[in-house]
């Protein structure tokens, strides 16, 4: 008795390709020369440049802000500072003596203690 | 690639001049930016880098009220406003503004000022409020440029003027706590170093940058409650009205902690327009600054060493004849006819001399104010109660006054008789209510303070100050008691129906006789008087001592008509505001 092979195996290895490798093969047409290569990095240096250039004038233009908050946070104080003093000057004791509160108020005619 | 360049042709002439303008390029760059870096990196920040001194805000000053902070010094912004004339193209319009915003503050001739058009600088107003600032900001007007400074305003106007002093145009503390506590108040200015743009705004650009934040000064409070302040000054005010005097200082302190209650001075002034003072002797805190003989107050001094040696007690007798010999001198009393054998008490409630010269005599042999006695008196008077010393309170110009210790030639037994009443001895009023608090309340010197403690830079929360040393023992507390009662006895002889009722109060009158040019005058004697007062005849009892001196140039004034009136009126008004409850 006699066997033969029902189906044919073929190692992968053996195949042109296998599950990892890619079935087509790009190949680019356009061949840059060494003019282009030296633009295309220029190009590149001076969009860095500018980047830079655009980062450092944001960051300056957050000084000003900063300087306007800066100028507004000294003038609050300000404007505090002369409320306060506006405030003393409203609570001191000549302006109180002068009041009509205390221009009414009189002497109490008997003064009763509590208890110690 | 490769040029067939051919010697002598245009293309190879051409190649060489622009080598050799490169290598001009290179080698001038190369000297710029290597060899003279350092020079130009100094030229660029010379320009660029901007150092701005950030002022330090001075401290604000307080005083106490019913135990809670008050502000009575406070910083407030002003501007001086200057015009460039060169640039300014409507100067009338500009003149109209400035003398309708700035009123008074406005210089008269401004149009003047504004004509001036060689100059770069005028000044046309000067310390314009804030609000004032902003109205003529408003108008946009070219050349009209303002500068921020800071002053010092008192909403209380004068109150405790020389207990404050004031702050002079260069930013310097001057008399009082702004002297005294200058280095404190004054902090620390910050620093801000950085590359500017054209309009000095700060940029974060550069590595040389330095931001150091001011230290803003101390806020100090001072143990001064500002009421007692208030109606002290109102009452030396209606005191010398009524005696006719010119000068008249008071004190008011704690005697259970030595804190300073009030100091009043008059005349007076207004700190916040110090410039216009015609007699710089109104700065002068008198109750520290000026040294003088306090006259019979002093008794209850040289009572309370008597009493604590064990030499003499209230009821000790001697024989009084009005006057009494010392050495080559002759003492006599002022007032006269209380003659024959009286008790101490009596010599002290009528304040005969002749008593307490014989306190003196009877700390040496008894007869004679010998060696023991003055170094007795010495200690106690100067040692034990601190009469002549600096007491190291917090305000300037403090003087120490003079005790003539016996080892001077000049400490002899007539200095110290005279010593014994108050005379030949210069003190001033803080060292004298000092030393009285240690002799009413148990016998505890405490030393005098005027601050309590300071604020938090936001003005909201207080912090008390550390204690200053206390000296426990200086006289015994029975001595402390004798003498309470004893001085309660004096007062009570003469003026019991001044005080209100219900209360503990003791007091001593003094006139002293006036040195002028080396020699004692008839003409002119300082009323001075000095007492305690409280509820309970207790160590814990005396809740003020207040002492008062009223004096005028030829005037002769005293103690009992002039001075005790405005202790009385003192004292019966604390008795109300510190809630005191009357007991008996």
């Amino acid at each position: 008795m006699s066997y033969a092979r029902s189906t044919q195996f073929n190692s992968r290895r053996t195949g042109s390709w296998g599950r990892n490798q890619n079935t087509t093969r790009y190949a680019s047409a356009v061949k840059l020369g060494p003019v282009t290569h030296t633009v295309l990095v220029a190009l590149m240096i001076t969009v860095l440049g500018l980047i830079y250039l655009t980062q450092a004038t944001r960051a300056t233009s957050y000084d000003y802000e900063a300087q306007k908050i800066d100028s507004k946070i000294a003038d609050l104080n300000n404007q505090k500072t002369d409320l306060q003093v506006e405030n003393a000057r409203l609570t001191a004791l000549e302006n109180v003596q002068n009041s009509s509160v205390a221009r009414n108020m009189t002497e109490p005619s008997q003064t009763d203690y509590v208890g110690e | 690639m490769q040029l067939d360049l051919r010697k002598g042709s245009r293309a190879r002439i051409l190649a060489i001049l622009t080598l050799v303008i490169m290598a001009v390029f290179i080698v001038r760059l190369f000297y710029l930016q290597v060899i003279r870096h350092d020079y130009y990196v100094g030229q660029a920040n010379s320009e660029q880098l901007k150092q701005l001194v950030i002022p330090a805000k001075r401290g604000e000053i307080y005083a106490m009220d019913d135990g809670s902070p008050v502000p009575l010094v406070l910083n407030q912004a002003v501007y001086t406003v200057f015009a460039d004339p060169k640039i300014v193209d409507e100067p009338g319009k500009m003149a109209d503004l400035i003398r309708r915003v700035a009123g008074g503050n406005a210089r008269s001739n401004i149009d003047d000022l504004l004509a001036k058009k060689d100059s770069r600088y005028q000044i046309l107003a000067t310390k314009v409020t804030r609000r004032q600032a902003e109205l003529m900001k408003k108008e946009s007007l070219k050349g009209l440029g303002f500068q921020e400074e800071s002053q010092r305003v008192y909403p209380e106007g004068k109150l405790a003027a020389q207990i404050l002093g004031f702050v002079n145009t260069e930013g310097k503390g001057q008399y009082g706590l702004e002297d005294a506590m200058n280095a404190q108040l004054t902090g620390k200015d910050g620093l801000l170093q950085s590359v500017t743009d054209v309009s000095n705004v700060p940029l974060t650009i550069g590595n040389k940058n330095i931001n150091i934040p001011p230290e803003n000064g101390e806020n100090v409070v001072m143990t001064v409650d500002r009421n007692v302040q208030a109606y002290t000054e109102k009452a030396l005010a209606k005191g010398l009205k009524d005696s006719g005097a010119t000068n008249g200082s008071a004190l008011v302190m704690d005697p259970q902690t030595g804190k300073v209650l009030a100091m009043a001075n008059l005349p007076t002034y207004n700190p916040g327009e110090y410039n216009k003072v015609q007699n710089a002797a109104a700065f002068n805190n008198e109750t520290i600054s000026a040294p003088y003989e306090p006259g019979s107050d002093i008794k209850t001094i040289t009572m309370t060493t008597g009493v604590d040696k064990g030499v003499v007690a209230p009821g000790s007798t001697y024989n009084n004849t009005d006057y009494i010999t010392v050495d080559d001198a002759t003492i006599t009393n002022a007032t006269k006819g209380q003659t024959g054998n009286i008790t101490l008490q009596h010599a002290l409630n009528y304040s005969l001399n002749t008593g307490f010269v014989t306190v003196a005599e009877r700390l040496g042999d008894g007869s004679h104010i010998n060696w023991q006695a003055r170094t007795t008196m010495y200690d106690y008077f100067h040692n034990k109660l601190r009469l002549g010393q600096l007491t190291g309170i917090e305000l300037a110009n403090e003087q120490p006054g003079t005790i003539i210790s016996p080892n001077d030639a000049q400490g002899n037994a007539v200095r110290y008789s005279n010593m014994a009443f108050g005379q030949g001895l210069d003190v001033t009023m803080l060292q004298v209510g000092a030393a009285f608090s240690a002799v009413i309340n148990g016998g505890t010197y405490h030393t005098p303070s005027i601050v309590a403690g300071s604020m938090d830079d936001e003005g909201e929360v207080f912090t008390p100050a550390g204690a200053k040393p206390s000296y426990a023992g200086v006289v015994k507390a029975s001595t402390s008691d004798t003498m309470r009662t004893m001085i309660h006895d004096a007062r009570s002889a003469f003026y019991a129906g001044k005080d209100k009722p219900g209360y503990y109060i003791g007091g001593k009158t003094g006139t002293s006789q006036t040195i002028e040019n080396g020699h004692y005058v008839d003409n002119q004697t300082v009323g001075t008087y000095l007492g305690f007062g409280g509820n309970a005849n207790t160590n814990q009892g005396p809740k003020y001592v207040i002492m008062v001196q009223v004096s005028g140039k030829n005037m002769n004034l005293q103690g009992g008509r002039d001075a005790m009136p405005i202790f009385t009126d003192v004292s019966n008004w604390l008795l109300s505001y510190m809630k005191l409850q009357p007991k008996g």
